[in-house]
């Protein structure tokens, strides 16, 4: 049991990411990729995720404003959002964006807007749940590691 | 540009030197690899490439990444050898696929993975028709991953 309270606090704020089903165990093994050479590995690559994906959802927002929609080209623009959004473990995005492919697939363009209404929200809520973590996380400091014999 | 990494043994040095690498072996799926194993990865995607490139890494197998079809078959064709290539399906310039064709086109013999966001069965069988090797649905995981280093490692 974490006697540090902000550690404690940080350890819940993590557990409420997978029991609410925000992030699945991908966000595991990015856990598991930092280490004191990089110890802020996930915040960056999360925050590279949002970076990158803003473009994604920005050029997704403009194709469904372009009637008839070109399906093949939502299709295209949401291939590559799912495929950064499993990377990083986010599961809800991951679900809509899945939802959205089968939309594009089907030519239900209703679906694809429902879908994407949906996702954004998905999305901009992890933002915040990410946002408010990392920031808590930063706070808590690294975890201590055994050295290495150099 | 020429760049053929030279396969050899990973020194212990090596080993040490990813700060924390051995730590990273108590947690990933413990492997060691004998041979020094080089990686091209092929992904318009930053975040991707980043992870796959960290994931890797970790392994001790060095790795090259580039954005986009074209550079991709640029590299393969002035003879730069690697022993594993991952690839996106959906790429700049020159799509995965195409990619993949053109790679086998050129003669060269190494693992080749498809690790791309799923889109269904005919994506996975075009794939398996272009002679990728494994067609792995995004994220590149270990349970993939591991036997595949494995098996390079012992070539």
């Amino acid at each position: 049991m974490e006697r540090n309270p902000i550690r404690r606090q940080l350890a819940i704020m993590r557990q409420s990411l997978f029991d609410q089903g925000h992030v699945d165990e991908q966000f595991v093994q990015l856990e598991e990729l930092q280490d004191d050479a990089n110890p802020n590995f996930v915040e960056e690559v999360v925050t590279l995720y949002y970076r990158d994906s803003a473009r994604i959802i920005l050029n997704i927002e403009q194709a469904l404003e372009r009637k008839p929609f070109d399906f093949g080209k939502l299709d295209a623009y949401m291939h590559q959002f799912k495929g950064s959004s499993s990377s990083i473990g986010a599961k809800k995005v991951k679900a809509e964006s899945t939802l959205f492919r089968e939309c594009c697939k089907s030519g239900n363009g209703e679906g694809c807007m429902r879908s994407f209404q949906q996702l954004k929200k998905e999305y901009a809520t992890l933002r915040k749940k990410f946002g408010a973590y990392f920031q808590l996380a930063r706070q808590a400091g690294p975890v201590e590691t055994a050295s290495r014999p150099k | 540009m020429a760049l053929t990494l030279p396969l050899g043994e990973a020194s212990d040095q090596d080993k040490w030197d990813n700060g924390g690498l051995e730590r990273k072996r108590q947690l990933l799926i413990e492997i060691v690899l004998r041979s020094r194993l080089t990686a091209l990865m092929v992904d318009g995607d930053t975040t991707c490439w980043v992870l796959e490139q960290e994931l890797l890494r970790s392994y001790g197998v060095q790795t090259l990444g580039v954005d986009n079809g074209r550079d991709a078959i640029d590299l393969i064709a002035s003879d730069a050898a690697f022993n594993l290539i991952i690839i996106e399906k959906i790429l700049p310039v020159l799509n995965g696929l195409e990619v993949t064709r053109q790679i086998c086109e050129i003669g060269m013999r190494c693992k080749m993975l498809a690790v791309t966001a799923y889109s269904g069965e005919s994506e996975r069988q075009a794939f398996l028709a272009t002679s990728v090797d494994v067609f792995i649905e995004k994220p590149l995981d270990l349970e993939h991953l591991v036997p595949i280093l494995r098996e390079l490692d012992r070539q």
